[in-house]
């Protein structure tokens, strides 16, 4: 299955969905409920996507400034100044990618606060602009153990969500729906983590820049066939590779884990002097962030409540530290980079000691200063200096 | 190796290129300076070239490297070098420099402040352990002394005995070159002595390199041009650090295009030897 072809169909049904009056568009976070929203038969529309594509592009360093005057600080989410000042100036990647003239108006805007509270703010605004209704997922964040008062907590929400979804519908939830698009969802994760863990043969086929690529449907057609087909049909494309030795760096010499957010607009200058330095990125936070193997479709709510409070990225620094430490171990990691990300401390996990903490222990670390989608936080230079610094000295 | 062979280290840095050239024992042989100016080839060439021995790498053309040398890069353009045999990071060629030069036993500590960043390198076993560059502001490096000095209408080269002149100490707090700026105007304005003002700028640089990394090592090895050319640093870091041994790396300022000409000597090597070892297998197959 082609990867752009998948994009494009998401894309452009979404566009005809938004169009259609009879049928609806929900906004929501990359980790959010997406299940609930697909079994209630709403198109779903992921704004940091769109953010990505803005960075990816470089259209954000257009699009950043006019939030900032709008009134965004540049010290915020830059995936949301990004979105918000595409939204201001009428633009979007979209357009010259598909040839769609705007982002889907909501029906409903969803957002679950287990990654950040940006994504409320960026959801709000948006609510308030189109006039839609709005619902926040609020789970208790940063727990260093998932205990059963969390899950209880966040199930009541996810019952609240229906019941507003249903009366938005005119019809109720039907069980078997929901049980349907959570053993899709599954499925696809299943499958992304196997994906992910061709990573650690060696030579690895493939590398972080690539499964940034790669992540697509996970992110956007979570709880859909089109979703766990494209992964059945890349792992097995993955493990002819790595019986072939395909390396996706030739002469992989280094092994890197990679902590936080990619640098959207210098994905594939990244990539290239990685290569270049015979250094292949074969895990990170990031792309295991879309793994979500607790989904139980015998038990939807609560387990889709436990995966999705679970997620790295709301969990205590000691479960982070941890979690990096496996993840070194399994994969013969050489060295750790953290990218601190300028307008993204929620996923920049250098902030408090723990690269201080690998070194001590004899794992290499290093920090580069950057940002997801702002590229007025980043320097090619100092980025390519410490990288390969970094390489030279493992 | 041939003995009369050249290595040649290049740091161009983002406001000067320094060349070194050693012979097969690492004696420094040529070193040479100039700015880092745009063309930039043009520069490096015309640096490479001008020294008074009329020694130079390149080839008549000027477009590549002679036989009987071999030029390694380093610094912030070392990608740009075209006729550049190899590339070496300014983390690993001030380490390597330091380490011939020193020949330390015990684990150190390299403080290099560069034109536009600053490096704190940990050794440890003769290799390079921990480093950090300073982050994105300018704060800490040589851009921000040039860009104050600027202000204050002072030559870079009377900043150190101004600043040993200091009667008083003071704190400059911002992280930022604008903002110790305003500071800077608005303590002037205040009838500050300017001597008290170029000695708080200096602490403030010191301070700014201390704060990016714990120093764990007894010795301090101070390297790079900035440290050079003003070498009341030294004296800041010795009084910040009274319980560290603090040195200066001697030829500072070329310390990092010497290490990138040791570089250069070990692949000429590395290459004598695979010619040598293929040799060998070519004359046995026979």
């Amino acid at each position: 299955m082609d990867m752009k072809r998948v994009m494009r169909d998401y894309f452009l049904d979404l566009d005809q969905a938004a169009k259609d009056p009879d049928r609806k568009v929900a906004w929501c976070t990359s980790v959010g409920p997406a299940e609930i929203l697909r079994a209630m038969g709403f198109e779903v529309f992921f704004p940091e996507n769109h953010g990505a594509m803005l960075g990816a592009t470089r259209v954000c360093m257009e699009t950043i400034p006019k939030a900032n005057a709008f009134g965004y600080s540049p010290d915020i989410c830059s995936y949301l100044t990004s979105d918000i000042g595409a939204y201001l100036k009428g633009i979007t990647p979209l357009t010259k990618a598909y040839g769609i003239e705007s982002i889907p108006r909501p029906d409903i805007l969803v957002y679950n606060t287990n990654q950040c509270k940006d994504v409320m703010h960026w959801f709000e605004y948006f609510a308030r602009e189109f006039d839609a209704p709005i619902f926040g997922i609020h789970p208790p964040t940063n727990v260093p153990e998932v205990e059963e008062s969390h899950i209880a907590d966040v199930v009541s929400q996810f019952e609240e969500l229906i019941k507003v979804l249903e009366k938005m519908q005119g019809r109720a939830m039907k069980p078997e729906d929901l049980r349907r698009t959570c053993a899709l969802s599954k499925e696809a994760t299943d499958l992304w983590a196997e994906v992910l863990e061709t990573a650690m043969a060696r030579p690895s086929p493939l590398s972080f820049f690539d499964s940034t690529i790669y992540m697509g449907p996970i992110v956007v057609l979570r709880g859909t066939e089109v979703a766990r087909d494209y992964y059945r049909v890349l792992l097995t494309d993955l493990k002819i590779r790595v019986a072939a030795r395909v390396a996706a760096v030739p002469g992989e010499s280094k092994r890197i884990y990679w902590d936080g957010m990619p640098v959207w607009g210098r994905l594939r200058s990244m990539s290239e002097l990685f290569k270049s330095n015979q250094a292949c990125v074969v895990a990170s936070t990031y792309c295991n962030s879309w793994i979500f193997t607790d989904f139980n479709p015998d038990d939807p709510l609560p387990s889709m409540a436990y995966a999705y409070i679970k997620i790295f990225i709301n969990r205590n620094d000691q479960y982070k530290e941890d979690y990096i430490r496996k993840l070194v171990d399994e994969y013969e990691i050489d060295g750790v980079i953290f990218h601190d990300a300028k307008t993204c401390p929620n996923n920049s996990n250098s902030q408090y000691n723990l690269p201080s903490r690998l070194r001590k222990d004899g794992i290499p670390a290093v920090i580069i200063n950057g940002d997801l989608c702002d590229l007025r936080c980043y320097s090619d230079e100092q980025s390519s200096t410490v990288i390969e610094a970094f390489v030279e000295t493992l | 190796m041939d003995s009369g062979h050249l290595y040649w280290g290049v740091d161009c840095g983002s406001t000067q290129i320094k060349a070194v050239a050693c012979d097969n024992e690492g004696r420094i042989v040529e070193q040479r300076i100039g700015r880092t100016l745009f063309p930039l080839m043009e520069h490096v060439r015309q640096t490479l070239s001008a020294g008074d021995s009329g020694l130079s790498p390149l080839t008549d053309d000027q477009q590549s490297v002679k036989e009987n040398h071999t030029l390694v890069a380093t610094g912030y353009g070392r990608n740009h070098i075209e006729f550049a045999q190899a590339t070496l990071t300014e983390i690993s060629a001030h380490f390597l420099g330091a380490q011939e030069l020193l020949q330390l036993d015990e684990p150190y500590t390299i403080v290099d402040i560069g034109g536009q960043d600053s490096k704190v390198i940990e050794v440890h076993d003769g290799r390079v352990g921990q480093f950090v560059i300073n982050r994105k502001c300018a704060a800490g490096t040589g851009a921000f002394i040039e860009d104050l000095a600027h202000r204050l209408e002072v030559r870079l080269e009377d900043m150190t005995d101004l600043a040993r002149a200091h009667d008083k100490e003071m704190t400059l707090n911002s992280y930022c070159t604008v903002f110790s700026g305003q500071e800077v105007i608005k303590i002037l304005m205040h009838g500050e002595r300017l001597e008290n003002l170029i000695h708080a700028l200096y602490a403030s640089v010191v301070q700014r390199i201390l704060e990016m990394t714990n120093i764990i090592t007894g010795t301090v090895v101070c390297s790079g041009g900035v440290m050079n050319y003003n070498p009341v640093l030294l004296e800041l870091f010795q009084q910040e650090l009274p319980d560290n041994k603090t040195r200066m790396v001697e030829n500072a300022q070329y310390c990092g295009a010497y290490g990138a000409a040791l570089f250069a000597r070990g692949l000429a090597e590395k290459q004598a030897q695979k010619f040598s070892q293929s040799e060998l297998r070519a004359q046995s197959a026979s």
